[in-house]
């Protein structure tokens, strides 16, 4: 009970509150779709309202997809309302409910029942899908797809072409991506794909993005004067094929079905004056007009049956027919192509109905093909068709005269050349040429008939101011004649290149001769005008370096030009062409000028030849011969010079003179050489030639020097001898002053024993005498100590001099015969200190001399050897001697008196240089210097009144001795 | 009189020789409508050899022509042969004997060609009418209808004694109802994949009915050319 009460008081509400506002919720709600464009249409009665609200929402996840106030008026004739909504997303993808209240101002009624449009996404319908499919849209536009999943699949990826899309969630199954912005898509469409889980494609849909048609450019004309033609053109592409989606066009409401792809033309069989065209597809439709009378837009249709009524050698007609006979009352303009094979040319004609014309300037015996088009000649639109070509051939007429040319193998022989007559000079087949040799002096002529393939006839040139003719034929007849004067005056040394060399240019042949260069289509030549060039000139042509029946080519330049481009097909790379400038008159020819030239220069074909080299002392002449002229290939340059090291050149000369042909390599040390000179041109270096060369030593100038040397040695010694012999006194006074003899008092005894001395390190010798002087000791002997203990231990300690024993004896005369000279340097160099010794002199520094030292070296190795040391014991101031002749002897033996009359101590007077004698290698033992005494500063000087003096007379000491004395 | 004699005997030829025509065509006729095409006698390796030459053509054409198809659909049309379609004619070739077999080759070629014809149409509206593929596919169309006939000749020639059903024995495989562009494209890549599956079978199954039959049959000649 109390529940229905509380029923009762709510229902009581609601009508209390509806009814408060006055305003009735829609009744009848109905929806209707239309899927192709995603349309939804509500109607509603009972509403009696203007503004509605209308919200829809996806019914299975009940999100707002529309909340809108809008204002929709009853339709009079059912009493209803209707709205229609486009939905962005295809109406298949999910259900939709919708519900509508009425609204005045703030006023609002109920909301009406909801209505649902079911999606294709129920559980009845369990495939998957994909929506929209098969839609065409315009480029740039923006698209929702929606993929409904399969029952019992999971969705898995959207994708756009290509690409992975983000998705939204629709409903349970559907899912949704907006693509924007779209661009076009290929022939067969965008395909938009939607997989599962497993990435495999569940379902699809295809876009078709393009555009509007655009044409452009109509244009109408007519052929026929009746009809209509019109063109335009496509426009840009729709990107839109297949039956439904390409594009349709119309002309004046008539289906042009023969405009598709690129043929876009249409006809109508009257001429209407006004035409618009209208080209569509599904994404919309474009117009396009044009106007136009009849006779401004006549484009004639190509001429019939093209005949050709009279032909001549030089001209011929041609007629045609119109297909359409307007065009026979119609004023025309009409263009006559003709095409031979020299040329193609086109001819412009008018006239009433034309459809005949003259073609003038034809060439004889020539094919023609001719085609006719044709425009009106009033209101001129455009040319119409060409016609089909039309063939005839000219008749045939007689030659032009040939163009001859007299060129001279020597003095008296030459040629009379004419060039093959072309396609146009012979007007027809040529039979054959004839020649007439005319003599004015024997007053005859000779006739010769020659057959066509032949081009020149040899003359024997005796009477000079002769003519010769030549003619061709052909079956039209004989050609003008052609007349050349064989000149009255020939060279005399240079015939055989030339035709006549002028008398005001005796030697033009070498000197006048200028270089051409070759500028890409030939070879540009001017000159000088001349007066006697009455008939023009005449330039040719051949190749230098050819000897014998050259090809001669020419042309011929009129009086009034100065300059000329001398052209051939037959020029040749590397070759050199002479070009030889005449003036033609009646009388002569007249060489005026040559040049020479390369087409294209080249590196030389060959190396120069015969290079040899020639060896001049240190020098090196190189020598060779010049390229010949056919292996030049090129104006040669000069030459290089390289010295070839292995594969390395090194360039020694660059010689820019093309005639010198010779180099010389100077200063080169002895060895071999190989040189490569190579000639260049233009175009570059040759291979080069390579010669090899060895230095040998220049054997007389070694001799010679050697010879001079001595020379100069000999006469330097001569002098210095002379000198030396005229001031003798002065040399021996100031070497060998005189010596007073010391005076000895008294008899000095002899003591027996020996006083050791051991040498200092440095070879000095210090000895200090007592104040009281030891008469005793007449004489110190230096002994080597092996000597006394007949080892050799001491003998082969090195570092230590040997130790001297010097014995206070006198040394008897004659034991210095039996030592060897250099046993005297330590006695030598102690005489001083013996003399000393006498005169209370202390000498404290006798450097032991490099001829003495040497063999002190020499010996103390060699225990023999030390009893010459031995032997050499001290003797002052005693002349040295040779040693014994057995080396064997002992010590005692040296001490045995000397034998010999040399006299005892002589100071300053024994001294000797060391005789070569005294030691195999003289050389190393040469003593220059000379004991001195310290404090005198002179010469030692052996006394001469000796016997020993002359036992040596051969001995350079005594020779030298003999000098300073003045003896012979 | 003579005149008319004499004109009245060439008449009377040319009635003779176009009668003798006449009951050749209809004999010829007769003999094509029952077999489907004309037949001329040749060896049984021969005849085979022909069609397994010919075979081995439109296979290597249908490779191509695969590619060339997956390359007009526009992207991710690799995958579209991977989906599954119903009523497309199933590549396999059933049979115990070489009749049975040869005849279920003969029925898949029949299978496949109102298939290929609807693939046709449906490219003819997605490509540019330059478009290669549609030659291809028409190619592809013609010469399956002749291996057919071929197929059918050696069956006959073989087999002279049993029938061919008019029907395709592996059931019929009707063209889909009509489908969106994109069931199309899928429609179209299935139709070729299994085209190819079908020809490359085809050409395996022809060179062991070459090997079976025709050695059997030349031995069977053999046999009886001894008595």
């Amino acid at each position: 009970m109390p529940s229905l009460f509380f029923c009762i008081l709510l229902l009581g509400l609601g009508v209390t509150e509806s009814q408060a506002s006055g305003l009735a919720p829609p009744q009848q709600v109905r929806l209707d779709a239309d899927k192709e464009t995603q349309t939804l249409s509500v109607t509603w009665e009972d509403g009696h309202a203007s503004t509605f609200d209308v919200e829809i929402l996806r019914t299975e996840l009940m999100e707002m997809v529309l909340n809108e106030t809008v204002g929709v008026t009853e339709d009079q004739s059912t009493g209803k309302h209707q709205w229609n909504w486009t939905s962005p997303v295809p109406l298949e993808c999910t259900s939709l409910s919708v519900k509508v209240r009425s609204r005045d101002g703030q006023d609002v009624s109920e909301w009406s029942s909801q209505q649902i449009l079911p999606g294709l996404d129920l559980p009845d319908n369990t495939d998957s899908q994909m929506y929209p499919e098969g839609k065409t849209v315009p480029v740039g536009s923006n698209m929702t797809f929606c993929c409904i999943v399969e029952e019992g699949q999971q969705f898995g990826s959207l994708w756009y072409k290509d690409t992975l899309v983000k998705e939204n969630m629709l409903s349970r199954r559907t899912y949704a991506t907006t693509m924007t912005n779209q661009g076009p898509s290929n022939p067969s469409g965008t395909n938009v794909v939607c997989s599962n889980e497993k990435k495999m494609i569940i379902a699809g849909a295809v876009v078709f993005v393009g555009y509007p048609p655009l044409p452009s450019d109509l244009v109408c004309e007519t052929h026929d004067l009746i009809s209509v033609d019109c063109q335009w053109s496509k426009g840009r592409d729709t990107y839109l094929f297949g039956m439904t989606r390409q594009t349709y066009y119309t002309l004046n409401g008539r289906n042009c079905p023969k405009a598709r792809n690129s043929n876009m033309r249409c006809g109508l069989e009257q001429w209407d004056g006004n035409w618009t065209l209208v080209a569509r597809n599904l994404l919309g439709e474009f117009r396009l007009t044009d106007a136009a009378e009849l006779g401004h837009r006549v484009r004639p249709v190509a001429p019939v049956n093209l005949t050709t009524p009279e032909v001549y050698s030089w001209n011929a007609s041609v007629g045609w027919l119109w297909k359409d006979k307007g065009f026979e009352r119609l004023s025309l303009i009409c263009q006559v192509q003709r095409t031979s094979h020299l040329n193609s040319s086109t001819q412009t004609y008018t006239g009433y109905g034309l459809n005949t014309v003259v073609l003038k300037d034809l060439q004889p015996d020539e094919k023609y093909s001719v085609k006719v088009r044709c425009g009106s000649q009033k209101n001129f639109w455009k040319w119409g068709e060409w016609s089909l070509p039309l063939s005839f051939q000219t008749k045939m007429d007689r030659p032009v005269a040939p163009d001859i040319w007299l060129w001279m193998d020597s003095d008296n022989l030459g040629r009379v050349l004419w060039k093959p007559l072309t396609k146009s000079e012979s007007h027809g087949q040529i039979s054959g040429y004839e020649v007439i040799l005319w003599s004015p002096e024997e007053n005859s002529q000779q006739t010769l008939t020659l057959p066509r393939s032949v081009y020149s006839l040899p003359i024997n040139v005796t009477d000079r101011g002769s003519k010769v003719t030549v003619t061709a034929r052909n079956p039209a007849g004989v050609s003008l004649p052609a007349n050349i004067v064989i000149p009255r005056y020939l060279p005399g040394k240079n015939g055989g290149k030339r035709v006549v060399i002028p008398r005001h240019l005796p030697d033009a042949e070498d000197t006048a001769i200028s270089k051409v260069a070759f500028n890409g289509s030939g070879f540009p030549l001017s000159w000088v005008a001349h007066a006697n060039a009455s008939c023009g000139y005449v330039v040719d042509w051949y190749n230098t370096s050819c000897t014998q029946d050259c090809n001669v080519e020419w042309i011929k330049v009129a009086a009034d030009n100065t300059n000329t481009m001398v052209q051939s097909g037959n020029f040749l790379a590397g070759v050199r062409y002479k070009f030889s400038l005449y003036a033609c008159s009646s009388e002569s020819t007249v060489l005026l000028e040559r040049w020479h030239g390369y087409m294209q220069e080249l590196v030389p074909s060959r190396t120069v030849p015969r290079l040899s080299p020639n060896q001049e002392g240190a020098d090196v002449q190189l020598t060779w011969d010049q390229i010949p002229l056919e292996h030049q290939r090129g104006f040669i340059l000069g030459y290089t010079v390289y010295l070839t090291n292995a594969s390395h050149l090194t360039l020694l000369a660059n010689i820019t003179d093309p005639q010198l042909t010779n180099h010389t390599v100077r200063n080169l040390v002895l060895g071999s050489y190989k040189f490569t000179v190579k000639a260049y041109t233009a175009a570059g270096e040759d291979g080069g030639a390579t010669v090899s060369i060895s230095l040998e030593p220049y054997t007389y100038w070694l001799i010679m020097e050697i010879l001079v040397a001595l020379g100069t040695m000999t006469c330097l010694l001569i002098v210095i001898t002379i000198a030396c012999y005229r001031k003798r006194k002065w040399v021996k006074k100031a070497f060998y002053p005189e010596i007073p003899e010391p005076k000895l008092p008294g008899d000095w005894g002899i003591t027996q024993g020996t006083l050791d001395v051991k040498p200092s390190p440095h070879s000095m010798v210090h000895i200090v005498e007592d104040s009281v002087w030891d008469s005793s000791k007449e004489a110190l002997v230096t002994v080597p100590e092996e000597d006394e203990e007949g080892t050799g231990d001491e003998a082969a300690d090195t570092d230590e001099p040997a130790s001297l024993r010097y014995y206070n004896q006198v040394v008897e005369e004659g034991s210095s015969s039996q030592r060897r000279p250099h046993a005297s340097d330590s006695s030598a160099s102690s005489t001083g200190s013996m003399d000393s010794g006498h005169t209370d002199v202390t000498y404290t520094g006798i450097q032991t001399s490099a001829c003495s030292l040497a063999p002190m070296a020499h010996f103390q190795p060699q225990p023999d050897a030390s009893q010459c040391v031995g032997g050499g014991g001290y003797r002052p101031q005693m002349q040295s001697a040779s040693c014994p002749e057995e080396p064997q002897t002992g010590p005692e033996e040296h001490l045995q008196p000397p034998v010999g009359s040399f006299g005892g101590y002589q100071p300053q007077c024994s001294w000797k240089q060391d005789s070569p004698e005294a030691d195999g290698d003289g050389l190393d033992q040469t003593c220059l210097g000379s004991p001195t005494s310290v404090t005198s500063s002179q010469f030692l000087l052996p006394y001469d009144t000796s016997e020993e003096g002359k036992e040596y007379p051969s001995s350079a000491s005594t020779w030298f001795h003999n000098l300073l004395t003045g003896k012979p | 009189m003579s005149g008319h004699v004499k004109n009245m005997c060439p008449q009377l030829t040319i009635s003779q020789a176009a009668r003798t025509l006449l009951s050749l065509l209809l004999v010829a006729a007769i003999d094509s409508v029952s077999a489907g095409v004309v037949c001329r006698k040749q060896p049984c390796g021969s005849s085979l050899q022909r069609s397994l030459k010919l075979t081995k053509l439109i296979h290597k054409e249908s490779v191509d022509l695969l590619k060339t198809y997956k390359l007009s659909q526009g992207d991710m049309s690799e995958l579209f042969c991977q989906m599954s379609i119903n009523n497309v004619p199933d590549p396999n070739i059933s049979g115990l004997d070489p009749s049975e077999r040869m005849l279920s080759i003969y029925s898949h070629c029949k299978a496949f060609l109102p298939h290929l014809k609807r693939v046709t149409e449906q490219q003819t509206d997605l490509q540019p009418p330059s478009s290669s593929l549609l030659s291809k596919l028409s190619t592809a169309h013609n010469r399956t209808n002749g291996l057919a006939n071929q197929i059918n000749c050696i069956y006959q020639t073989l087999f002279p004694n049993l029938p061919i059903p008019p029907e395709p024995v592996d059931g019929p495989t009707s063209v889909p109802p009509s489908q969106n562009v994109f069931q199309q494209k899928v429609y179209g890549c299935v139709v070729l994949k299994r085209f190819k599956e079908f020809l490359s079978r085809v050409t395996r199954e022809l060179r062991t009915l070459k090997s079976q039959v025709c050695t059997r049959r030349t031995t069977f000649a053999d046999t009886n050319a001894l008595f």
